[in-house]
């Protein structure tokens, strides 16, 4: 085949392939916040409650120890 | 999975990268080798040609002037035939522009003569009235930069074999001969040009900016 | 987890951004200003020598506008936004403070340099482009600082889950760096030649179309990653914390974000509609162009709607107009950008100046009230200050908006007439006009858009004032507002 053909297929199914991780995707967002598994609202919280004391939606756990973990 | 990526600012680092890098591989790439091949009886610009280019480049004309003709009746009426990819194998960069202020130049070279250029760029109402293009006269006093211009030819002969020194091609051979060759063709553009300045600069071998700039411009066809 | 009380913010870099945002906005926009005028008046050709043509004016427009203001402001906020969503201080490391520092030392030498460079006519002739070699390692190493910056601060976050602010910064970063490279590869002539000639001195590595195919996917997308992806990094975080709303859907947030990465990178050849490159190509990128709309408006409606049930606050906080107004002018540019990719649209717009009045109701309207939003946001809280006058802001609110209209209905009407009469044609198919017909008829329209430059110019020094003033001497306050920042009547 030459590359203009390959051009064409790779085009094609790239772009189904990434038509449906982005029906995945919407379907997943939806699915797991109905089923309780995952909130994806609380996130906007992290721009209003952002003072440098305030609790982390979500701990980072590499820092449950000590305060840095410089990487 | 997606939650993940979420979390895991490395991988979706990777993601995004993926997903904006995969138009530039299937637009781009494939395409190269096709569209920078020449039409037949293209020929490199000599040294004085590209010298005029970066003229060009430094004035930026790009600001104002397109080389590109669409495929229209109005646009081949009023510049001439549409342009050909393979018209631009050897414009490195690429000088299409992207605004009309002022007309298209692709085949300037076959509608305007050096004494018009000369005219125009010294002062462009005595041309055309009622232009509200600039006068360049500081073109007729700069020296266009021949070494750089020579530097240029030399490199894309080397790197990327632009045929110079080809039978039937343009002639480019040690820099002596180049800077020779320059002069040379300056010497013709300066006797149809009236500046008696820019004519005595060329008879004691030096090269205004407007010599080279005109050079190129009647090469445009 | 912590309990240190004595732990702030550091908005040290945050601050040094905000100086540069105002004062390249306001270089960058004089200089915009006056190239305006010279359409209209051509004597203003000659204020300067050589160095005060249009043409050679022209990339210092752009230029300082985009990588001075933009980029300063968008810097500025990063360096704001990125601590508080990761609720980390930048004072916790001191190779991060150092980083930050070093970013804005080389940017701000790197931004002198090429300021000369382009007055002195050096350049590559590639729009949005045209540093020659040198300069472009040294923005190379300034957006490597930048994403180390990044990404270090993600290394020590508090916060695990990345607010989609932060996605929005690093896509730009990756994006803006791929497509800068990839545009910009070129052999010094003076090396490769063995010392001949000007060694500031490159030549391309494409040649004619494929050149041209490059410079246009890095010139939509480059440009595009700037004014779009890191002005939206900004209006989710600022829109949400001014209103004290948090974002209507963050779920469609997330879903406009991967649409938008998917599919911009496909519209980059709308620029070559009608050219050489192939035809394949130039239907993609007006397919993909039109997609586009729905990432765009996917994120402007977003934003309009996380206001739901607040909008007397556009009536009561100048910030919420600012911004309220953005996302509308980020909405109407999205939806004409895809309008002139369309091929027979295309074919009267390119080349007129309806294209620049389509960049400029984005710029303009979007990027430049949003980052003027956010430094007002962020100046009370890195100042310790309240905002000197709520009052120069309505105005200036008013005077930049009528600017803003002015501009691009000049600019519309200017590109349509000039399309059409390049066209046009008597009954015998023998072209009707000569170009210069084509360049006189647009006087009046080129008038009204340099005063339409100057009203925003106007707008843009009491905006420089205002923030002047406000780190002056303004009032001081004790306490970090919470949500809408304090101003003066």
């Amino acid at each position: 085949m030459d590359i203009k053909g390959l051009q064409v297929y790779a085009t094609f199914f790239m772009t189904i392939f990434l038509v449906v991780m982005l029906y995945g995707y919407i379907v997943y967002l939806y699915r797991s916040e109905k089923k309780g598994v995952k909130d994806y609202e609380k996130y906007g919280k992290i721009a209003l409650d952002d003072e440098i004391d305030s609790t982390p939606i979500e701990k980072n756990p590499k820092l449950d120890n000590e305060d840095k973990g410089a990487k | 999975m997606f939650h993940w990526l979420e979390k895991n600012p490395f991988f979706f680092a990777v993601g995004v990268f993926l997903v904006i890098a995969f138009a530039g591989l299937i637009e781009i790439l494939p395409n190269f080798a096709e569209a920078s091949r020449p039409v037949v009886g293209l020929k490199p610009y000599t040294v004085l040609e590209l010298a005029g280019k970066e003229v060009y480049k430094k004035d930026n004309c790009i600001a104002c002037h397109s080389q590109l003709i669409r495929p229209f009746k109005s646009e081949t009426d009023r510049y001439g035939q549409y342009s050909l990819s393979g018209e631009y194998a050897y414009d490195r960069p690429f000088l299409w522009g992207s605004k009309r202020t002022g007309p298209d130049l692709h085949r300037v070279g076959n509608y305007r003569s050096t004494d018009w250029h000369e005219n125009h760029m010294w002062d462009p109402k005595s041309v055309v009235p009622q232009s509200i293009m600039p006068a360049y006269k500081h073109m007729f006093t700069n020296l266009a930069d021949i070494d750089t211009a020579y530097a240029e030819a030399l490199t894309v002969k080397k790197v990327f074999n632009t045929p110079y020194d080809a039978p039937n091609g343009t002639k480019l051979g040690t820099l002596d001969e180049g800077r020779a060759g320059a002069l040379e063709e300056a010497k013709a553009i300066a006797a149809d040009m009236k500046n008696q300045e820019v004519k005595d600069a060329v008879a004691a071998g030096k090269i205004p900016e407007i010599v080279a700039l005109i050079a190129y411009l009647n090469r445009l066809k | 987890m912590q309990s240190n009380a004595a732990l702030e913010y550091d908005y040290t870099v945050a601050k040094l951004f905000t100086y540069t945002a105002i004062l390249f906005g306001i270089i960058g926009m004089t200089v915009g200003t006056l190239i305006a005028a010279q359409l209209a008046f051509p004597e203003l050709n000659y204020l300067i020598g050589e160095y005060g043509t249009f043409s050679r004016l022209r990339p210092l427009h752009t230029d300082v506008v985009i990588y001075g203001f933009m980029l300063s402001g968008i810097w500025a906020t990063f360096y704001y936004v990125g601590q508080r969503v990761l609720k980390v201080s930048m004072a916790e490391s001191k190779f991060l403070m150092f980083l930050g520092k070093f970013h804005f030392g080389l940017y701000f030498v790197g931004a002198l340099a090429v300021v000369v460079s382009l007055l002195l006519g050096i350049t590559q002739s590639k729009e949005y482009a045209e540093f020659e070699w040198p300069f472009d390692i040294v923005i190379v190493v300034i957006w490597v600082t930048w994403g180390l910056s990044i990404f270090g601060l993600i290394g020590i976050r508090r916060e695990k889950s990345l607010y989609i602010s932060l996605w929005y910064y690093i896509a730009a970063f990756l994006g803006v760096a791929m497509l800068y490279l990839f545009n910009n590869m070129a052999v010094p002539t003076y090396f490769a030649s063995g010392g001949i000639g000007s060694i500031l001195h490159s030549v391309s590595m494409y040649s004619g179309t494929n050149d041209a195919l490059v410079q246009w996917w890095f010139g939509h997308n480059a440009v595009a990653f700037v004014f779009t992806v890191a002005i939206i990094a900004q209006i989710y975080y600022f829109l949400p914390k001014e209103s004290g709303q948090a974002i209507y859907s963050y779920k469609l947030s997330l879903l406009s974000f991967w649409g938008l990465m998917f599919v911009y990178l496909w519209a980059g050849s709308h620029h070559l509609v009608w050219s050489t490159v192939p035809d394949w190509m130039q239907t993609m990128g007006t397919v993909f162009s039109v997609v586009l709309i729905l990432p765009s408006w996917g994120s402007a409606i977003n934003m309009l709607l996380t206001m739901k049930g607040e909008w007397n606050q556009l009536t009561e906080n100048p910030l919420i107009k600012l911004m309220v107004l953005a996302s509308t002018f980020y909405m109407l540019s999205t939806i004409e950008g895809p309008i002139q990719s369309i091929k027979s649209v295309n074919a009267i717009a390119h080349f007129t100046d309806w294209i620049p009045g389509h960049v400029h109701d984005g710029v303009l309207g979007w990027v430049g009230f949003m980052t003027m939003a956010a430094l007002f946001h962020m100046a009370p809280r890195m100042f310790k200050k309240e905002i000197y006058s709520k009052k120069l802001i309505d105005i200036q609110f008013w005077v930049q908006t009528t600017g803003i209209v002015l501009y691009f209905t000049s600019m519309w009407i200017a590109g349509i007439t000039q399309g059409m009469m390049w066209r046009a044609v008597d009954e015998y198919g023998n072209l009707m006009y000569s170009f210069i017909d084509t360049v006189a008829v647009l006087h009046p329209y080129y008038t009204i858009r340099a005063v339409a430059g100057l009203l925003y110019l106007v707008g843009f020094f009491i905006f420089a004032y205002n923030m002047v003033r406000t780190m002056t001497s303004a009032k001081k306050i004790t306490e970090e507002p919470a949500n809408r920042t304090p101003m003066a009547a």
